[in-house]
Order: C-alpha cells, then structure tokens, then sequence
C-alpha cells in the first residue's frame, strides 16, 4: 500500500535535499542562541533542523508577511500641470513552489483557515494566493504535547486526519524511522518518486502509529474545555468580571494578535517615498486590540473601551467563526500563552469562562 | 466546516486570474468631472472611471460603497449618492472628517483619485418596489438614501408613497437642496427640522425623531434610516416601538475599513463584517443594536 | 540612587522582580507601574491573584491604583509627611521590628526622636489623606512578613528626591523589611540599561560599580590600568551641563550620547541658550533628534539590535544581547564611536571585541567581577554583586548584612514643592509618560501603529475642573507657567485629583519642559519634574 510507508531517519535529510531542487525548503531551526523558528533553507548542511521543539513562528509568515507592499503609486504635481495625475502599479510577489516540511498539526490547520479568509469568500487576495500556490506540507504529528499546547481541545492534533500532503510520524528509537502517511496527490507523487527512500510500512507500523498517536492525546499538560466554553459563549453568556479583569491586565502590546497563527487582521497604509511624487501602499498586521483597529474619521470608535477590544478578539475566536464556518478559529498552538506578560492568554479565559460556567449550574442546581 | 477543500479546489481556475486583473487591492482611477458644494464640510464629487472600457461595463447599486484613495493618505471607504441608473460616472458625496477626506476637499476638477469597488450588499430594491417608503436621515447620511430616492422616483408605477424626514444642525447643513424642489414635484413628501433654528427658519426645530410621532405606519411601509450612529439607535428603536416590524426598517452603517471586501477584519460587528455582510443590515440583522 | 546609597550602601533593586509574586504585600509609590514597568505589573497582578495585598501612593488614580486594596492618593510633593505618619502609627502600635533594628541599622534614637513629634492630623492635612487610611495602610505594610516597596520616578523626581527615597528605606527598616528574600526596597529604573549606565560610571562622581573618583587608592587603581592621570574632581551633572553649570560659559563643548536634553530637560529655554552657547557639540544618535539638529557634528549610532553587548536591568541583571542586524548605511556601534574617538585623539583604544571591553570592567568592577561574557550565553544573566568567575550572582541584596555595614537611619523633615500653586497659577502640573509612547518619541513616534494608539500631546484634568473653567474634552488649551506656555489637546479624566494636571513630553509640538522648573534635588540634582504650578487657558491660536 503506497498511501503508507516508512522512512527511515537517516534517509530524511538525503529526501530532502532532492525536494530541495524541486522546491524551495522551509523548516524548523535551531539558530544559534537556541530558538527554533520555521525559516527558508538555502543550505541544508549549515542549517541544524530541529523537530523536537515546537517552533516560536507559526507558517503565518510565509503566506501573510509582517508588512508587504502591494503596490506601488506615483503622483504627479508638476506645476505645469494644474490637475492631480495618479496611478498604481501591483508589486506581486512572486510565486514560488515551496515545500514545508516539520510542520506541527496546528500550524497546518491554521493555513487552513488563512485559505478560508484569503481565498474562500467572493474577493480572493491574490497576493496570499501567490504565495500559498503550489506549496507542499509535510507535517509533524506530535507524540509529545508541549507546555502549553491544547490541540487536543481545539480538535486539530496532535496528528492529523485530512489537510496534509505526507504526514510524519516518529516510531520511536528502537525504530528510528518515520511513519508517513500521504493524504494528498502532492504527497504521493513524493512517495512514488522517491521510492528507494521509503519502505512499506508494515502492520506493526500502522500499530504503532495509532498508539502514539492515542497515547499523544493523554499526554497534554493542559486541560482546556475549549468546546464548553464555546456553547458558554453561544448561549450568549457574557463574561464580564473576565473581561472587566483581563482588560485591567492587557498591557496593549498587540503580542498575541501577532503570534497567533490565525489572527489574520491586517492595516494597509500608504509609505510616501522621499521624493513626495511616489509611494508604496503597504498592508502590515494589525490587531483589534488596538483602540486605532477601529477608530474611524473624527476620533469615533465604536469599540473604544479596552474590555470590548479584549473581548473581540475571543469572541471572534471562540464564538463568531464558531457561528459562520462551525469551529472555532483557535488552534491550541499555546503561542499566547508565552507571549503575554499580563496573562491575558486564550487559556485562562477559556478556563474562566468554563469554571463560571460550572459554578453557574451548580448555583442553579442548589449546590 | 472542511477547511480542506479552500486551498485546493479550484487553483487552476485562479491560476489565469492571477494575471493582475484580478488584484482586488489595485485601485482604478477616476476622474473628478464636478464638484458640487452641499455645505461647509460636504462636497459632492461627479466621477468617471479613466479606462472608457471600465467606464462602460462599470455598474452599482444603492447602498453599496466605493474605497477612494488619496495620494500618501491611503483609503476610506464612501457610499454612492447619484442615481444608479445614470449613465455618466458615479457621485461621491464626502464629508470633511479627518486628513483623507480634509484633502478631498482640496481637489478641483480634473484631478484623478484612485478608486475600488462598488463593494457591500445594497438595499434590497426589489422587496422596497410598490412599497411605502419612509426615508429618515439625519446630515451627510441622505447621501446613501440618494440613489434608492432617485430610482423609486424614476419607476413612479412601482412605488407607494415616499416620504423623507430629514434632520440637520442647521439650515446651512442640509445636503443636496437642490433635488428638494424637483423630488417635491416628483411626489415626495419632505420634512425637514434642525437642531438650531436660524432667523429665517421657519420649519420645525428638534430632532429628526420628533417628526415621527403620528406618522402613520401600515403593512406596506418600509424606513430607510441613515445619519449618526447614535440618531439610527434612536430612530430604529422608536420605530419598532410604533409598531414597525424590524424586518422592515432597514439602515446602513459605517465604520473604519481596510480592505472592503472581508479579509482585513476591522469592520468586525460580532459576527459579521460590515464590508459584505453590510453596510445595508434591516434592524433585526444589526448585531449590536446599541452601537450601530 | 543616592538616598539608597546612604541608607542601604547600595542604589539598586534590592530584590528580583520574580520575587514580587511571593510578597504578602506590595507598596507601589510614584509608579505608574501598568504603563512604565509593565513587567513588573504583571508580578504584581499575579502577586495580588495569589492575595498579597497592594497599597499604592500616587497623586492619580492609575491603572495600579486602582486595583489596589488602598490607594493613599497624596498631594504632589508629600512623600516625607505621608512616610513619617507612617511610621508614627506603627511605632504606636508596636510593629517594630527590634531585633532587626538593633542588629542591623544605626541611628534609630534621631528618628525615634522625629517619628514622636509627628502629629497624624495635620500629616492628613498636608498629604491629603485621610488619618484613618494612613494608620491602616501602616498595619497592612508592618504586619505582614514580606513586604516590598517598589517606587519610580513619582518619588526620585522632587526637590527632595533624595530625602524621599531615605523616607522609603527608613519604613522598610523600621519593619524589617528588607535583606530577605520577597523583601525590599526596589527601585524601577525607567530606560533600557539605565542602571547599567549608572553601575558603569556615567555619573558625575564614580568609576564604574560606584567606585568614588575622589577616593585616591580608586583613582590610582583606575590610572594604572589605563595608563593616564584622572582627575580628582566629580564632573558635572547633566543639568548643570545643559543649564550652563554654575558659572555661564564654563563649559566649551559637549559629546552627547543618545540622550535628547532638547526635550527631557527643564526649562528647555535655558537647554537651547546653552547648548548654543557651546563651542562644539556632537551628538551621537540613532535619529536626527531636537538635539541632534543643533549639533556641529552628528554621528549616526547604531541601534540596541546592531549591535552586540550587555545590558543592565532595574534588578541588576546583566544579560547580553547579541547583534541581530547590520547597521544602516554609515551608523556605528557606540564603542566602535567612542574608540575612534579617543584614538584619533590621541589615545589609542583597540579592543577586537566587546568581550575583551568586558573583561576590563570585570578586572576594575568588583561588582561586575566575574560578569564575563561566555557566562552570559544562553543563560537569563547574572545579577550583581558577582565578585568571580564562581560567584552565581546576588538574586536579593544586603543578605546578613548591609552593604555599608548598618543600615543608617535617615530621619527627613517635609520639604514643600518649590513651587506651589498661587492664585495666579492655580494648576500644579505633573509630568509622566503615557504607555504607547517613549521619552521623547525619537524611536517611537516613528511607528505608525503607536501613533495611531496615541499620537497626539493631551492634559489629563479632572472633570469637574473643566466644567469650572469652561472646557470641554478634545479641546485645543495652552498651558503657562511662569517660564513659557505649551499647547495640548484636554482629556477629561476623573483619575485626576481636581486641582491637579497630568502631561506627558513625549511630543516635540509640546515640549512639556518649557514649563517645568529647574529646581532639583541637591544631592541627586534630579529635577523637580513632578510638580510646578501652572494656569490653563483656552489657545486661540
């Protein structure tokens, strides 16, 4: 069956680098003070790829950069010329098939969901689409949870079902070698190519498999209702002492929106070059817990108080995108959890909303 | 929800459309043909797409909104206030509010401003035919009202009776005046009120919400609400309390904008983005009646 | 720094910011700390989540404030009356702490002697506070067995800044409360590697680790090692430089490192005239700032991510922070700067590396003594005293004993604001920062995000104040002092107390310190920027 395969680990880095002619390489690695970080790889030999630590970058990056131009304008003011001349000129990106390998389960899932923003409604975003066309996902699964991981909660790992083009996954020492599973024509094609590289995987492998992947699921740290504290938010309960708390905390920092492998808010403002006559229009992340997120023309904001703005940006997660595409938008990646120094974090508000809720009903019961 | 069938189901098909024509954040540009003075803060703006091909294909409905772009001061989004049966362009009618719009005014005929669109769902025209059409604004929001004023009057055998109460801080504020004579002939009932009478006022003083009380409200009416946020909160509520269905009372609302097309985020309102979801909502849609 | 110094032996934190968290109580004054030390408010939340009890001193009702279980909500000014009430209360009721007393600190008759003619009412008529407030503030602090002061700006930038932070070491004395773990006075130093700047000797008397210049055995130890006379004398401090120092004119030219005196200094009137009044100036910059603008030449300095070094933070920790980027164009690391300099000048300073610079603190800082850089990586630093290389560095400080031996008692008297308010001037204006920008906005009012947050000069007054005076929020108002008249845009904010005013100076089109005064504090020689009196008007320009 050749949707199932092994491969050994001293054969990864050799597949790798045939991919790499075929593709340019993205994966996680350890840089020289000790973070791992998705990154391009130009040079496999002078890279040290780490697949044991969860990488401090989502793929957000790669289709959605920090700041892009997307076009560039030129304003004519010739005194000459009484009348304002004024046209825009795309600056796409370019397209460039690229496989990403050593992806976690909830970085893939998240990729998943920037497709449904960029591409899935009426008007698609060329620019995302440049990017994110003809990539190749070859992902992780992870036997071993970290800290402040929850995927379990949020039901998108720690392996995979769907989404994948080959997913990985280790059989431990006594093996040495990965499972891989092919889960779209991407993958297989890698599987068929490059044959000599795999070797079937036998019932023993797809055993193991399953047990790591079962066993995965006991080993989380955290213990997120992510699912009760969506029906909590669903039957309209509004948190407010949370909110009223969490604001008091939040310093503003807009961390968590950056971190977040689905915050995909974006600002586009216009970069005037020095010459006053030209510029480039630029979008660049945002967050909506920044007052400035929605403050319009004449210093009206509709969503001013810090509160409000806290409980936009879970609601949107946990509620809104619950209601419109039936799940919600967080990935229990744990990233905000490290990143917020106030403890504004996805899990102490999923966790507060559930004990209130609990509290709640046994109020209710007389207990 | 399948997050799987996004990014691959129809690549290929996008895969021609990526040659630039496609690029939704590209603006076009149009040319100002006309400027008219409403006041001291509005103008009105007539403009026509340069590209003629553009020009000719280029269509709108009422309610729906234009993002314009002003050199090195980005975009703002503005809702069409000529009628959309007009062959020649489009008019924008704009508001002094804020460095984009305070260097719209600037601008003199000729000039050429980038623009994208038309973006947002419009008012439902086919439910408002035949119907008795209540518009209520209050300043620079009778520029949405426009368009749909304009068609109903153009189509008299498909329209109920249309009445328009509009509401400004003071005589000098109201907007296109000059269409009052003409859509009065035409069978509009309008009543005006300001804030703060001036000599030469005579009309009534007060609220827009005061010349409701009495108006008759029957199964054939519809209202079209737009102005300050906090006028449609009043407006909207005092409707549905003389008995209107909040099916039938429709407003379009306005907030900050990025992209205009449903990605960026910022024109979030619980659930729904005013961009596509709006910014035309009937008052039982609006998520968060008490800021709308 | 200095009031620490004298009291403790030591001006620094005298604990870990982790520590925070497992205080029973924590004494906030003059912080406005959710804006300023966000890291530290975040210990201080937890500390709070966890039920230690928080007491805050500050003029307004800030973030922190308001989340305290008391707020004493003092008169600008009035540290010393509020402290001294204080610790009257709790020698009433006996929480002293003897044994510590008696073991540890010297001097304690004199402010015995001061604490008894303190009378509690008219401290509440002085301070503002109510009697009641102070006595169960007094409780909360005494009874507890980990207590911990931190303070800011709010209590250093007074003319009695020195006297005041004496005032805070004699409480934490008084009670015992410090030398432990989860214990101490900690002061919370405001800019990035400020406390480094301070431990390496950028002030007017010391040598690097606070070694004193007029100590001869010092001074000989330093010109050994760098094979040149020094002088004797103490240099100046930087307001005596930009005010012209005592006598006008002394000095002749002045090399200014990242520092915006155009802006950050009092009476910026006098700042222009003296700088002016230079022969030559160089500033060295990462941007063309106000300051910048005037010099003859300006030297394009790298940024904190251009470059490799250690930097300091308020708990005395030093971390190194590793070149991430090439400098633009033709900017320069600072010690690249400076060795050019003094080599050009005919002093030849070639280290290959800023290893090789550390080394040399190392051998002439007792207190940075085995601070060599390969300790350093991949670690979170060391936190001196870290006298060798087998020294893990001092988490908490003046363990069994204090740095100078007894912890001294430095009983302080009430010294008035130098300037109150008059009928005339009838505001007394605080000055501060805002959390969205930074000092004088060089850096951060480059980005748009922080602009779009907040990007324009506002004056926080109360309410009822305007109402009184007939203004309403957002408006366009000038504010005078007796020195010159600023723009700001007015916020109405009901944290204010009524007859006072909050401003920040992060805004060059308001340059907040053309109002404040030049009177500091005569030790430290900080300014009082905390408190001058001013008058609003309407600005019809």
């Amino acid at each position: 069956m050749i949707e199932t395969q092994t491969l050994h680990k001293d054969y990864l880095l050799p597949l790798l680098r045939k991919l790499g002619k075929q593709y340019r390489l993205v994966g996680p690695v350890r840089n020289r003070f000790g973070d791992t970080l998705y990154i391009e790889i130009p040079d496999l030999d002078r890279v040290d790829i780490d697949l044991k630590q969860q990488p401090q970058n989502s793929l957000k990056s790669f289709f959605f950069p920090q700041t892009e131009a997307l076009s560039s304008y030129i304003v004519d003011t010739e005194p000459a010329s009484p009348t304002q001349l004024y046209s825009f000129h795309p600056l796409l990106p370019e397209n460039r098939p690229t496989l990403y390998f050593g992806v976690r389960s909830c970085d893939l899932f998240a990729v998943l969901y920037m497709d449904m923003i960029f591409l899935g409604g009426k008007h698609r975003d060329i620019y995302y689409e440049q990017r994110r066309r003809g990539a190749v996902f070859v992902t992780l699964g992870c036997n071993e949870p970290f800290a402040n991981c929850f995927c379990n909660a949020t039901k998108n790992g720690p392996f995979l079902e769907f989404g994948f083009d080959l997913q990985l996954t280790d059989l431990g020492p006594a093996k040495n070698s990965y499972f891989v599973e092919a889960g779209k024509a991407n993958g297989l094609n890698i599987l068929k190519k490059w044959t000599r590289f795999f070797t079937d995987a036998t019932k023993e492998d797809r055993q193991f498999q399953y047990q790591a992947a079962l066993e995965a699921r006991g080993l989380f740290r955290q213990l997120v209702h992510v699912d009760l504290a969506c029906q909590e938010l669903e039957k309209g309960n509004e948190p407010e002492e949370v909110l009223a708390d969490f604001s008091q905390r939040c310093q503003d920092c807009g961390g968590c929106t950056f971190i977040c492998p689905t915050c995909t808010c974006f600002s586009i403002t216009d970069h005037q070059a020095k010459d006053q006559g030209s510029g480039e229009r630029i979008r660049s992340w945002d967050g909506c817990t920044f007052a400035g997120f929605t403050r319009m023309a004449g210093d009206h904001n509709p969503i001013d108080l810090r509160r409000h703005r806290i409980r936009k940006r879970f609601f949107h997660k946990l509620k809104h995108d619950v209601q419109k595409h039936g799940r919600p938008s967080c990935v229990g990646c744990g990233r905000c959890v490290d990143m917020c120094f106030g403890g504004v974090d996805i899990i102490r508000f999923i966790n507060a909303i559930t004990e209130a809720g609990d509290l709640g009903r046994d109020k209710h019961r007389g207990l | 929800m399948d997050y799987d069938s996004y990014p691959s189901c129809s690549l290929d098909a996008r895969r021609q459309a990526q040659a630039g024509r496609d690029n939704i954040y590209l603006p076009d540009q149009a040319v100002i043909r006309k400027i008219i003075r409403e006041n001291s803060l509005v103008n009105t703006y007539e403009l026509t797409l340069v590209d003629e091909l553009a020009n000719h294909r280029f269509s709108f409905e009422p309610g729906q909104f234009m993002m314009i772009s002003m050199p090195h001061l980005g975009e703002a989004p503005i809702s069409f206030s000529s009628s959309p049966d007009s062959k020649d362009g489009f008019s924008l009618t704009i508001r002094n509010s804020g460095r984009l719009t305070a260097a719209v005014q600037k601008l003199r005929p000729g000039d050429i401003i980038g623009v994208r669109g038309p973006y947002g769902r419009s008012f439902p025209t086919d439910r408002l035919k035949g119907k008795n059409l209540l518009f209520i604004a209050g300043g620079i929001g009778l520029a949405p009202l426009r368009p749909l004023i304009e068609q109903r009057l153009a189509q008299p055998d498909e329209t109920g009776s249309l009445t328009l109460f509009y509401g400004s801080r003071t005589p000098e504020d109201f907007c296109f005046n000059r269409d009052f004579s003409r859509w009065r002939q035409d069978g509009l009932d309008l009543r005006l009120t300001v804030d703060q009478a001036a000599e030469e006022w005579n009309g009534p003083v007060g609220l827009v919400t005061g010349l409701l009380d009495g108006f008759p409200i029957n199964d054939g009416t519809m209202a079209l609400v737009c102005g300050p946020g906090i006028m449609i909160r009043f407006v909207l509520e005092q409707l549905q309390a003389m008995g209107m269905e909040a099916e039938n009372i429709i407003t379009t609302l306005e907030r900050h904008m990025k992209c205009g097309v449903g990605i960026c985020g910022h024109c979030h309102m619980e659930e729904k983005l005013v961009c596509i979801d709006g910014p035309v909502f009937t008052a039982a849609e609006i998520p968060d009646p008490e800021n709308p | 720094m200095a009031g620490l110094a004298t009291t403790f032996g030591s001006g620094a934190m005298t604990n870990t910011i982790n520590e925070l968290e497992e205080a029973q109580v924590i004494l906030v004054s003059g912080s406005n700390t959710t804006a300023t030390h966000p890291q530290v408010a975040r210990r201080i939340f937890d500390a709070v989540d966890k039920g230690a009890k928080l007491i805050v001193i500050d003029p307004r009702k800030t973030k922190i404030a308001r989340r305290a279980h008391i707020h004493l909500q003092i008169r600008p000014g009035t540290d010393i009356p509020l402290l001294n009430a204080i610790m009257r209360c709790i020698l009433d009721e006996n929480l002293i702490d003897d044994l510590f007393i008696e073991m540890r600190t010297e001097n304690y008759l004199a402010m015995c002697d001061l604490l008894l003619q303190v009378d509690l009412n008219q401290a509440a008529e002085i301070t503002g506070v109510a009697a009641d407030d102070i006595a169960q503030a007094a409780r909360m602090y005494a009874r507890a067995q980990r207590s911990t002061i931190c303070y800011c700006l709010g209590v250093t930038q007074h003319v009695c800044g020195t006297a005041n932070v004496k005032s805070y070491a004699n409480l934490a004395m008084l009670t015992g409360h410090v030398e432990q773990e989860f214990t101490g006075v900690d002061p919370l130093r405001g800019q990035y590697n400020v406390q480094g700047a301070c431990d390496m000797g950028a002030l007017p008397g010391v040598f690097s680790g606070y070694q004193a210049v007029a100590d001869p055995e010092i001074r000989k130890k330093f010109e050994e090692a760098w094979n040149c006379s020094l002088p004797a004398d103490p240099g100046l401090t930087v307001v005596e430089m930009t005010h012209g120092g005592e006598d006008e004119g002394r000095l002749k030219a002045m090399f200014i490192m990242g520092e915006n005196p155009m802006l950050s200094d009092p009476v910026l009137n006098r700042v222009r005239t003296s700088l002016h009044g230079l022969d030559f100036l160089v500033v060295s910059d990462i941007f063309l700032t106000e300051t910048a603008a005037l010099a003859d030449v300006v030297l394009p300095a790298a940024c904190f991510a251009e470059k490799t070094g250690t930097v300091t933070n308020s708990e005395r920790r030093v971390q190194l922070s590793h070149k991430a980027v090439e400098p633009p164009g033709e900017a320069r690391a600072d010690d690249w700067i400076i060795q050019e300099i003094s080599t050009r000048m005919g002093y030849p300073m070639q280290y290959e590396s800023t290893r090789e610079i550390m080394e040399e603190i190392c051998l002439l800082t007792p207190i940075y003594g085995g601070i060599y850089h390969d300790r350093l990586h991949a670690s979170w630093g060391l936190q001196w005293p870290c006298l060798d290389r087998g020294h893990p560095g001092t988490p908490f400080l003046h363990k069994y004993s204090f740095a100078r031996g007894f912890g001294r008692f430095e009983p302080e008297r009430h010294v008035p604001p130098a300037e109150p308010a008059t009928t005339e001037f009838p505001f007394v204006l605080i000055t501060g920062r805002r959390y969205h920008q930074y000092h004088t906005g060089t850096m951060s009012r480059r980005s748009a995000t922080l602009k779009r947050e907040r990007g324009t000069p506002l004056l926080d007054m109360h309410p009822e104040d305007a109402r009184r005076l007939g203004l309403k929020d957002g408006c366009r108002i000038r504010v005078r002092s007796r020195r010159g008249s600023v723009p700001f845009t007015l916020h109405l904010s009901s944290h204010m107390d009524r007859g006072e005013l909050f401003c920040d100076f992060h805004f060059h089109e308001s340059p907040t310190n053309v109002l404040t005064l030049a009177n500091s504090d005569p030790v430290a020689k900080c300014p009082e920027y905390k408190c001058c009196a001013v008058t609003v008007e309407v600005d019809h320009d």
